[in-house]
């Protein structure tokens, strides 16, 4: 294992094995960030050395429901569920482990959808119902929070609007 | 009188003390349900000049949940009587140096002010935490439904075991 490599956290990456190529080459130090998104693999066949990086499935893989596959809309679009604010397990996936959103070119949603997890998340936040996924620095009790923050809050999910040349597609929705 | 008729009698005229738990509750919403158990109007017999309500204790009135950015912009005003005697208190300031008043004003103005209602609060009973006095907790014998569903905050293995609703970049690693 190299020294680069054990500061990481690696509990929610890909499968480390990416080891075996650094023995091979003799080399401890690497230039560029390990993503350990490959696994590398060494076959003998008479004198015939092959090295090949194989792209590990992820670990949510078997978790992955069908209808995201669908390529109609987006992946809430086909989920055809009404989302509300309290549904903490679901919006922690669109965002980052600091609590903000992950960007539209990697969860595929549409603008409308985006804009309403990302209110939601907002929603939720504020009501102290995902306080594990805060930047270090913040207060995650709600109860430590300041004045008339550190009340429990609920939130009306009609209240969210969204732009105006985003209302239309919404009625065909 | 056969004795399932003198039964269905004391049934009818008995006393009986509800638990409300305000946990995440709107005061105000639940404010509509409290004052139908404590008048009676629950009862097919309801008539207001009858002694038909019931005792309803309220607890975790400290954690009653308000919509929005109501804490900041509900007021509640008092007048001492004298000049210059008018406050302004909001909703949060309130809460904090009385736990139990919010809930209490809102059953009270959720009945129409007539001879009544003085004695008809004097059957609400509200504690700030789940704490109940052991004189009381023997008399509750029924238990009022909660209108909003208390949520659930979110935990480290909830996050893993939920299915993926969207297929994250074959090259994308979690930060
Ligand atoms: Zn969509």
């Amino acid at each position: 294992m190299s020294l680069l490599n054990s500061f990481r956290n690696h509990n929610n990456f890909r499968n480390i094995l990416a080891t075996a190529s650094s023995l091979f080459f003799k080399r401890n130090i690497f230039l560029s960030q390990s993503l350990y998104l490959k696994e590398v693999k060494e076959v003998k066949i008479n004198n015939q050395l092959i090295i090949e990086a194989n792209i590990i499935p992820a670990p949510e893989e078997d978790r992955l429901l069908k209808t995201a596959l669908n390529t109609e809309c987006c992946a809430v679009c086909s989920l055809g569920v009404d989302i509300k604010h309290t549904d903490v397990p679901l919006l922690a996936q669109f965002v980052r482990s600091d609590g903000c959103m992950l960007p539209r070119r990697i969860t595929g949603l549409c603008k409308i959808q985006h804009k309403r997890i990302t209110y939601m998340v907002a929603m939720a936040q504020k009501a102290g119902l995902m306080s594990i996924l805060t930047p270090p620095d913040s207060k995650k009790d709600p109860k430590r929070r300041p004045k008339w923050k550190k009340f429990n809050t609920y939130f009306d999910e009609s209240t969210i609007q969204l732009p105006k040349e985003y209302k239309i597609k919404i009625k065909d929705f | 009188m056969s004795a399932l008729g003198r039964v269905r009698q004391w049934n009818a005229f008995s006393q009986v003390w509800h638990l409300f738990d305000a946990k995440w509750q709107n005061p105000f919403q639940s404010a509509a349900v409290i004052t139908k158990y404590l008048m009676g109007k629950h009862k097919p017999f309801y008539h207001p000049f009858a002694n038909c309500g019931d005792v309803v204790v309220v607890i975790n009135s400290r954690h009653i949940a308000l919509l929005g950015d109501e804490w900041k912009k509900r007021v509640y005003f008092h007048h001492t009587g004298y000049p210059g005697g008018a406050s302004w208190t909001l909703a949060w300031e309130l809460h904090e140096k009385s736990p139990t008043m919010i809930l209490e004003k809102a059953v009270y103005s959720s009945m129409k002010g007539n001879l009544q209602r003085r004695h008809t609060m004097k059957r609400l009973i509200i504690y700030p935490d789940d704490i109940i006095p052991e004189d009381i907790h023997t008399n509750i014998s029924s238990q009022i439904k909660q209108l909003r569903k208390v949520p659930k905050v979110l935990e480290s293995d909830e996050v893993n075991n939920f299915p993926r609703i969207f297929k994250l970049p074959v090259d994308y690693v979690p930060s």
